[in-house]
C-alpha cells in the first residue's frame, strides 16, 4: 500500500491524490446504489399527487392486463418538458403515455398539425362518446387547428376566497356582492392603516400589474378574446383594454385597493395569514394546495363566486390544466389510450383527487358524486366541491395557440406600461386610461403577429 | 533544397485535430448553416437565406435582451470592478489585521455557483418581507417596503447579486497585481513628494493595467453570457416585461422552447460577433494605453 502511495505521490500532489480518492469513493458508491427499474410501458407524470393517486389504479390495471402492464415514473415538470420536446422534435426515446400541464402541451403545437407528437384523439373521443362526457371547455387548451391531442384531467374553475373571519367580524354581508364594483364598495371598510405610516396594511384583493395569472383570469371571465379561429392574436380589443384600465385603477392611485401577494411563496402565505389581503382568485387546485401549504388559514377563509363584471355576468374563470396524451411514436397506442380512460374516467380517481387536492373531475357524469357535497372545514364548512362544480359549466374557453404564453407576456407588458402611464400622468380613472390601454394592446398585438409570422411551420389544418 | 515531410508531429496532433474537428469545427459550420434556415426541431428545416439576420435586426425582443445584457455588462464594469479594486487595495494594506480571513470571506461567494446565488438572492429581493426592503424601510421610513426589485428593477437586482458573487473573485486578480507593484517605484515616488493619490494614479494604475485589462475582458465576456442567474431568479418568462431577458436566455428560449434552432443559431452568431468586437476594441484601448 505504501509502495502504491509512494508511486502515486511521484505523479500527484497530496491535494490531487485526495481529490482522486474522493472521486473513486463517490463513483463506487453511486455505482453500487440500488436503482429502481420501472417495468412496463412507460407513463411519465410530473405532479406528485397524481403519481400517488394513480398507483392503486395502475396496480389494478396491471393485474387485469398482464400483457400490457404500465410502469409510471415521476419526473420534474422541466425534465418532462425537455424530454418530451426532444422526443417530438428529434426522435429521442420518450414514454408512450405522458401527462403534461397545458403550458408544456402547447409547446407541442408549434409545428405543422401532422407533426404534433401526440396522437390525434379527436375521432376516438367522438366515436366512443367521451367528448360528450367531458366538460367541453376543458378540451380547449389541448386542441390545435381543430384537432384534440389530449384527454383533460380537470376543469379548474375559479372562485373568490376571502378572509371570512375579518369580513364577518366587520359585519359585512357578502350576499350583497354581485359585481366587482359591489365587492370593492362593500369591502371598503376593511382597508386599514394599522401603524399610521400612511400606507394601508390591509388590502381588498390580490392583483398587480405583473400578475399575468390574475389579469388573464379576469380577461377570460369578462369574455375577452386572445386568438381568433385561425390562431391569430386578437387580444387588442376595447373589452380587454377596459379590463386592463379597470385593474390599473385598483392597483395604483388614490383609490388603490389591491396588493400583489404571492400565491405560493412563504412570504405570500405569511402575508395572507396576517390578513394583508382579503380576497384572492382561487382555482380548485390552489384551494387544495393552500390546505397543505398554509394550514393556519383553516376556518378563516370562505369561497364565493367571483364578482361579475356586469350584473348577470359570468361568476367564474379558469386557470391551469393538465392532460394525458399518447406519443405518436408509441408501439402501444391502443393500450395507452385504454389506460388513459381507465385513469381519467374513474370515479375512484375523481374521489381521490378531490379529497387530496380539491380538484374536480371534468367528467360531467361524476359531478353528482356525494363526496363533492361534503362540508370542508378549511373553508368554514362550505361544500367546496359543489361550489366549484356549480361554476364548472360556465368556465370560459381558452386559446390553445402555442403563443398563448407569449400573448400573456405581451399583455402584462402592456399592463406595466399602463401603470407607469397612470402614475406619470396622474390618470386614475377608467375613461382616461382606456385610450392608452387600447394603444398599448394594439402595439403588443402587432409585435406578437410579427413573431408568429416568422413560424413557417405553423400551417393551418389541412 | 526541399524539406522532407515529417509525419510524426501530425500523428501526435491527430487526436486533438480529430476532436477539434468533430466537437468545434463541425458544430460551428453546422450552426452557421442552421442560422440560414428556419427549423422546427432538427427534423424539419427550410432554407431562408439571410432572413433570420434581417429579422433579428428588427426583432424588439432581441434588442430588449441586448439592452438588458449591456446594462448588466456596464454594471459589472463600472460597479463590480471598482468594488473589487477597492477591496484589493484595502487588503493590500500591511497594517490591516486578519487579512487572510478577509481574503477568504470576500473570495468565498465565488466558490458557490450562480444557481445558488440566484436561489439565495430571490427571497432577499422579495417585496415587504425581503431582507433588503426590510432593512431599507427600517433605516429610512420613507422607503416603500413594497419596492419591487425583481419586477421593476430586475437588472439592478441581478447586478447586486453578481456583485456579491464576483467582487471577491476579481479582487484576487487585483490583489495579485497590486502585490507585484514595484516597491522601489512607490518609495521613489514618495521621496519625490507624491501623495497617496498621485502614487496610486501614476504608479499603481499603470503597473496593474495589464491585469485590469484582462479582468475587464473576462467580466465583459462573462456578462454577455449571463444566463443562469436571470433564469433561476425569474424563471422561463424572464420577468415582467422581459426585464430580465438576456441574449443567451433569448437564444435558449428560441432554440429549446420553440424549437427554432435556426434563429437561435443566428442569435448565437451575432452574440459571438459582439464578443469578438468587444475583445478587439478592448485590446485596442489597452494597447494604446500601454504604448502611452
Amino acid at each position: 500500500m505504501k509502495a502504491l502511495s509512494d508511486r502515486l505521490g511521484r505523479f500527484l500532489s497530496p491535494g490531487a491524490l485526495i481529490i482522486l480518492m474522493i472521486a473513486i469513493a463517490t463513483s463506487t458508491t453511486v455505482a453500487l446504489l440500488p436503482t429502481k427499474e420501472v417495468v412496463g410501458i412507460p407513463l411519465w407524470v410530473s405532479a406528485t399527487p397524481h403519481y400517488d393517486a394513480y398507483q392503486p389504479l395502475l396496480k389494478t390495471w396491471n393485474e387485469q392486463h398482464p400483457d400490457s402492464q404500465f410502469g409510471i415514473s415521476l419526473l420534474h415538470a422541466k425534465a418532462l418538458e425537455r424530454r418530451m420536446l426532444a422526443g417530438f422534435l428529434s426522435g429521442a426515446p420518450i414514454a408512450d403515455l405522458l401527462e403534461v400541464h397545458l403550458g408544456i402541451a402547447s409547446k407541442a403545437f408549434l409545428g405543422p398539425v401532422d407533426a404534433v407528437g401526440f396522437v390525434d384523439l379527436t375521432d376516438r373521443l367522438h366515436a366512443e362518446g367521451i367528448y360528450e362526457q367531458i366538460n367541453t371547455p376543458s378540451f380547449a387548451p389541448y386542441t390545435s387547428r381543430g384537432r384534440i391531442f389530449g384527454l383533460p384531467h380537470d376543469v379548474h374553475p375559479v372562485l373568490l376566497a376571502y378572509r371570512s373571519d375579518l369580513v364577518e367580524a366587520a359585519g359585512i354581508d357578502v350576499s350583497q356582492i354581485e359585481t366587482w364594483d359591489d365587492y370593492f364598495r362593500v369591502m371598503r371598510p376593511l382597508m386599514r392603516d394599522f401603524d399610521g405610516d400612511g400606507r394601508p396594511d390591509r388590502y381588498l384583493f390580490t392583483a398587480g400589474e405583473t400578475r399575468s395569472d390574475v389579469i388573464i383570469m379576469m380577461m377570460l371571465q369578462a369574455g375577452g378574446s386572445f386568438f381568433d379561429a385561425k390562431d391569430q392574436p386578437n387580444f387588442s380589443n376595447p373589452l380587454n383594454a377596459g379590463i386592463l384600465a379597470k385593474i390599473t385603477t385598483w392597483i395604483t392611485g388614490p383609490n388603490r385597493m389591491c396588493i400583489d401577494v404571492g400565491a405560493f411563496s412563504a412570504a405570500g402565505h405569511r402575508q395572507r395569514l396576517e390578513g394583508l389581503v382579503i380576497g384572492t382568485l382561487v382555482p380548485d387546485w390552489m384551494a387544495g394546495s393552500w390546505k397543505v401549504e398554509n394550514p393556519g388559514l383553516s376556518g378563516k377563509l370562505k369561497l364565493m363566486p367571483i364578482p361579475a363584471w356586469t350584473k348577470g355576468g359570468r361568476r367564474t374563470s379558469v386557470a391551469g390544466g393538465t392532460m394525458m396524451g399518447v406519443a405518436k411514436t408509441s408501439l402501444h397506442i391502443d393500450e395507452s389510450w385504454e389506460l388513459t380512460k381507465h385513469l381519467y374516467l374513474s370515479p375512484a380517481l375523481a374521489e381521490h383527487m378531490y379529497r387530496n387536492t380539491t380538484i374536480i373531475s371534468p367528467v360531467k357524469t361524476l359531478w353528482s358524486q356525494h363526496f363533492y357535497d361534503e362540508p370542508d372545514p378549511f373553508f368554514g364548512g362550505q361544500p367546496v366541491g359543489r361550489m366549484y362544480i356549480n361554476q364548472a359549466p360556465d368556465v370560459p374557453p381558452r386559446p390553445s395557440s402555442p403563443y398563448t404564453e407569449a400573448a400573456s407576456q405581451k399583455i402584462v407588458s402592456a399592463a406595466i406600461a399602463l401603470r407607469v402611464y397612470a402614475d406619470r400622468t396622474g390618470t386614475f380613472d377608467v375613461a382616461g386610461l382606456q385610450p392608452e390601454a387600447e394603444r398599448l394592446l394594439a402595439e403588443a398585438e402587432v409585435g406578437l403577429k410579427k413573431q408568429i409570422s416568422r413560424n413557417l411551420f405553423l400551417t393551418p389544418a389541412p | 533544397m526541399s524539406k522532407r515531410f515529417n509525419l510524426v508531429p501530425w500523428l501526435f496532433l491527430t487526436p486533438f485535430l480529430g476532436i477539434f474537428a468533430v466537437f468545434t469545427v463541425w458544430p460551428l459550420m453546422h450552426s452557421l448553416i442552421l442560422s440560414m434556415q428556419q427549423t422546427y426541431g432538427p427534423g424539419r428545416t427550410q432554407w431562408v437565406g439571410l432572413h433570420n439576420f434581417k429579422f433579428l435586426l428588427t426583432d424588439p425582443l432581441f434588442w430588449k435582451a441586448t439592452g438588458n445584457t449591456v446594462k448588466f455588462a456596464l454594471g459589472s464594469l463600472f460597479i463590480q470592478l471598482p468594488v473589487a479594486l477597492g477591496l484589493a487595495l484595502l487588503l493590500n494594506r500591511t497594517a490591516l489585521k486578519g487579512r487572510a480571513l478577509f481574503r477568504l470571506v470576500f473570495f468565498a461567494p465565488s466558490l458557490v455557483g450562480l444557481p445558488f446565488v440566484a436561489m439565495l438572492f430571490a427571497p432577499i429581493f422579495e417585496k415587504r418581507t425581503g431582507l433588503l426592503n426590510v432593512i431599507l424601510h427600517n433605516l429610512f421610513s420613507a422607503w416603500d417596503p413594497e419596492f419591487a426589485w425583481t419586477q421593476n428593477y430586475i437588472m439592478t437586482a441581478l447586478i447586486i447579486a453578481a456583485l456579491w458573487m464576483y467582487a471577491g473573485f476579481n479582487m484576487v486578480y487585483f490583489l495579485a497585481a497590486l502585490q507585484n507593484v514595484s516597491k522601489d517605484m512607490l518609495e521613489a515616488a514618495e521621496i519625490d513628494g507624491a501623495g497617496p493619490w498621485q502614487r496610486f494614479r501614476h504608479v499603481v494604475i499603470p503597473e496593474i493595467m495589464p491585469i485590469a485589462g484582462f479582468v475587464t475582458l473576462l467580466s465583459l465576456i462573462g456578462s454577455f453570457q449571463l444566463f443562469e442567474l436571470s433564469y433561476i431568479m425569474l424563471g422561463d418568462t424572464a420577468g415582467p416585461d422581459n426585464g430580465g431577458l438576456t441574449i443567451v436566455m433569448y437564444l435558449y428560449q428560441t432554440g429549446f422552447q420553440t424549437g427554432d434552432l435556426g434563429y437561435a443559431s443566428t442569435i448565437g452568431w451575432v452574440l459571438a460577433l459582439m464578443l469578438v468586437s468587444i475583445a478587439f476594441i478592448q485590446r485596442r484601448i489597452f494597447k494604446r494605453h500601454e504604448e502611452n
